[in-house]
């Protein structure tokens, strides 16, 4: 393989990955939304408590696949708290409430972990096995970027076992498309909002500590993913994980030439895609309703 | 005509105070009036989106900030630009840009009018980060000249003076302030709280919705752009994380909700009680952003309608015969 051509495939994988780590943070915010009709700023900034959680964990015990299985559950748990003791209370306030609601969260979590932590950024060592690099047809790549794309395809695939083979996913995707429907039918939906919030944190968890190698652990390591998960939702369609699933990765992939070929303006491009597809389908390539 | 009366006597009475204002608390608390001022409008521009025409705007800071470049460039680059053309500068360019987007903007409402304000105002954040040739990047724009205030033949009036500055930004605040308020009580106002309502009944009407919501977007862009205007001659200083980052976009928001969104007065109430939560915060921790985070959610929790709202529960609760009468 020529150098140009590596290049290009080693910038389509960069893509490919940040793709997937996105769709991770959007999936369960486009579900949550689609479910509860909140859009959850805070929702990033559960992907910053787990990276912080993960730090913790390593500092702690050295072991990271332990990080990356408690401390994903760890920032669910406080999910479902802010869900059960915060986002409920206001439920009947109406969507504005909410959606305010979110932002104080946002403000107050940033703000403890600033206390908590301290503002500079942590280093996060790769695992042992994943740090080297893989060398394929005359290209070498960081093992750890295709451990991410793998990973999130694990989680992807038990993602949608649960949703399209369980009672429960029958129930979610119910409630997506009309909860007060499913709440007459005698289920008792507060429950499901409440696990469903949890496991969305818990997805955004996931990716949090993913990702925290990659990143380095400080306040702002949420900023970008949370604003490109944003964007995911909002142009592959509220409450659609098909929309969300092929956005995140169309842009993973726009990020990653973006800033191969134009990087002054490749933060630019993912808002100006965005006010283009909203200008034209205010619903998003997959949404149903706004 | 009592009620005549007793209004003028509040006018008086108000403008006296604001008068004497600075001579009484010293510079420091004049300059923190000046940022209440300044906020108090630009908050409620928002409001004009938020409670009278029912749209959430995420980045409202594009029009302040815009604005605030406009004037601060302006002083920058001309030699010798004068004051009140330097504010028409803010608000034209808040108006132009409102009138550039308002295309996109009157199409959609509700959460998608939210992302795309979001993206809009990320989108020229990010710019303005980037362009540092033109606006400096994360520096920003300053030391720029404070022009004074010039009638020629009659007055001049040297605003690097901060007593003086705040003369003239109360004054310029309180009228900008009254129109705006005539501006609701127009019918065109009343077309506004319309659209809010009920937007399919207003097309029904025969008014036209687009253009409707176009010339509010318009307005509350234009008074947003002479409050960043206004925060540029403040400051000496206008820099991307001052007045376009997404602190900027938010703090409005939360001062028309902590204040009420069903009243013009609210975002002002709000913006007061903002600063001076802000100012006693300041003396005890760091963590401004903790303070404002937990008042908004505690405001979401218990008082859903803001402060004017809760006043007026109470006035409705302890004045109840008289009211009923």
């Amino acid at each position: 393989m020529s150098p140009t051509t590596a290049m290009y495939v080693a910038q389509a994988i960069h893509g490919l990955a940040y793709g997937m780590l996105l769709f991770l943070v959007a999936s369960g915010l486009t579900i949550i939304f689609g479910m509860m009709g909140i859009l959850n700023l805070a929702h990033a900034s559960f992907f910053m408590l787990s990276g912080y959680f993960c730090y913790t964990i390593i500092t702690l015990t050295g072991d990271f696949w332990l990080a990356l299985l408690i401390a994903p559950v760890g920032a669910g748990i406080c999910g479902l708290l802010v869900e059960r003791f915060l986002l409920r209370k206001v439920h009947v306030q109406g969507h504005l409430a909410e959606l305010l609601l979110t932002v104080g969260l946002m403000l107050v979590i940033l703000e403890v972990v600033k206390a908590g932590w301290g503002t500079e950024s942590m280093m996060i060592k790769m695992p042992n096995g994943l740090d080297g690099l893989i060398s394929v047809a005359n290209m070498t790549y960081p093992v750890y970027r295709l451990f991410v794309i793998g990973l999130s395809l694990v989680v992807l695939g038990i993602m949608a076992l649960i949703l399209y083979k369980t009672r429960l996913g029958m129930i979610v995707r119910a409630a997506v498309s009309d909860a007060d429907m499913v709440s007459a039918l005698g289920i008792n939906t507060p429950l499901v909002f409440m696990v469903v919030f949890g496991f969305g944190t818990w997805l955004a968890g996931v990716a949090g500590v993913v990702a925290a190698p990659l990143l380095t652990v400080f306040p702002g390591m949420a900023d970008q993913i949370g604003m490109d998960a944003f964007v995911v939702v909002v142009v592959g369609g509220f409450g659609s994980l098909i929309g969300a699933f092929v956005v995140a990765l169309f842009l993973g992939e726009l990020n990653a030439y973006g800033i191969q070929f134009i990087p002054r303006l490749a933060p630019v491009l993912m808002f100006a895609f965005m006010a283009i597809v909203l200008a034209f389908k205010p619903m998003g390539f997959f949404g149903e309703r706004e | 005509m009592r009620n005549n009366l007793s209004r003028w006597i509040y006018w008086v009475v108000g403008l006296v105070i604001l008068a004497i204002y600075p001579q009484v608390v010293g510079i420091y608390y004049t300059n923190v009036f000046v940022g209440f001022a300044i906020f108090a409008l630009y908050a409620v521009t928002l409001n004009l989106l938020l409670g009278y025409m029912g749209v959430l705007s995420f980045g409202h800071a594009m029009f302040f900030g815009v604005g605030a470049y406009s004037t601060a460039l302006a002083l920058t680059h001309i030699q010798g630009f004068p004051l009140l053309p330097a504010l028409l500068v803010g608000g034209l360019a808040g108006a132009m840009l409102a009138l550039i987007l308002s295309p996109l903007l009157v199409r959609v409402s509700g959460t998608a009018f939210a992302m795309l304000t979001l993206a809009f105002g990320q989108l020229i954040f990010v710019l303005a980060l980037k362009y540092r040739e033109v606006t400096g990047g994360e520096d920003g724009v300053g030391g720029y000249p404070t022009p004074s205030f010039n009638i020629p033949g009659v007055v001049s009036i040297d605003m690097t003076d901060q007593i003086n500055f705040y003369y003239f930004a109360v004054a310029v605040i309180i009228v900008c302030l009254w129109v705006l308020w005539f501006y609701t009580k127009t019918p065109f106002g009343s077309l506004v709280v319309g659209v809010r309502d009920n937007a399919m009944r207003i097309d029904y009407l025969g008014f036209k919705l687009s253009h409707t919501k176009a010339v509010n977007l318009i307005v509350s862009g234009c008074f947003a752009g002479i409050a960043g205007a206004i925060y540029a001659l403040f400051q000496n200083l206008v820099s991307t994380l001052g007045v376009l980052d997404i602190g900027t976009s938010f703090a409005p928001i939360l001062m028309a909700y902590i204040g009420g969104l069903g009243s013009f007065f609210g975002p002002i109430v709000g913006s007061g009680i903002l600063h001076l939560l802000e100012d006693v915060t300041f003396r005890i921790t760091e963590q401004i952003e903790l303070v404002n985070g937990l008042v908004f959610i505690l405001v979401v929790l218990y008082a859903p309608m803001g402060i004017v709202g809760l006043l007026r529960q109470a006035k409705a609760k302890w004045f109840h015969k008289e009211k009923v009468s």
